[in-house]
């Protein structure tokens, strides 16, 4: 199979060509699995659908070895290396936004004040209806 | 073998930074929008010694770098297309 597109004298479209299939056959793979496993009556036969799909195009690439073997593993190394180093960066900022407490606003608010506040307005509140109550009363007799 | 390993996986570590650092620096209030733009120095910083400083362990300008760039956008657009082809089986069914 040549998907080659002469570029500086290399070859460019292997790379693209191949790790776009591969990007397909393992997505098909992986929600053929899902879908296959989890799914019931005709979910789970598109499920087996998806499999099979996914499993051609990974096997295509694996037994009938379509491009140079050197380009396959280059392309395929270069395009995992990308994301596990974009996974890393994920974890690193997942971590540093952990680490940093960002709620150091609301130190701000005097909360207990706030909640003393209220419960002296609603002890007040009680009193006076208390008051009122027990004034009527004593009109009454 | 390694070079490859090495400066592509920086090249994925800018990318988080720059991608998430602007996203943090522009939704992230007070201290988590202080921590989204060191995210963004950072990934500029990444981008800067990626492209122009003279180094061993990258060159932007081989082909080799550029053809792993290639790779990794085919990787991400087949994975795309491929849930795309999942979403599109599952609702028509």
């Amino acid at each position: 199979m040549d998907m080659s597109m002469n570029f500086d004298g290399e070859l460019l479209m292997d790379f693209f060509v191949s790790m776009l299939l591969i990007g397909i056959g393992v997505a098909l793979l992986a929600t053929g699995i899902f879908t296959s496993y989890f799914g019931a009556g005709k979910s789970q036969k598109i499920g087996f659908a998806l499999l099979i799909s996914g499993i051609a195009i990974l096997a295509y690439f694996i037994v009938l070895y379509p491009l140079d073997e050197n380009t396959f593993i280059e392309a395929l190394v270069s395009g995992v290396s990308v994301l596990s180093g974009m996974i890393i960066g994920m974890f690193v900022i997942l971590f540093v936004l952990m680490k940093v407490d960002t709620v150091d606003d609301l130190e701000d608010l005097d909360l207990e004040d706030l909640e003393d506040l209220d419960l002296d307005e609603e002890l007040k509140k009680l009193e006076e209806e208390l008051n009122q109550a027990d004034d009527n009363s004593e009109d009454e007799e | 073998m390694m070079d490859i390993i090495f400066s592509m996986g920086l090249v994925g570590f800018m990318l988080s930074m720059l991608g998430m650092g602007l996203l943090i620096a522009y939704y992230g209030s007070s201290k988590t929008r202080n921590v989204g733009v060191g995210f963004l120095l950072l990934g500029v910083v990444l981008a800067y010694y990626l492209v122009e400083m003279p180094n061993h362990l990258v060159d932007t300008s081989d082909v080799v770098f550029w053809n792993g760039m290639l790779a990794f956008i085919g990787g991400i657009t087949g994975g795309v297309i491929g849930i795309v082809i999942f979403l599109i089986a599952i609702i028509k069914s």
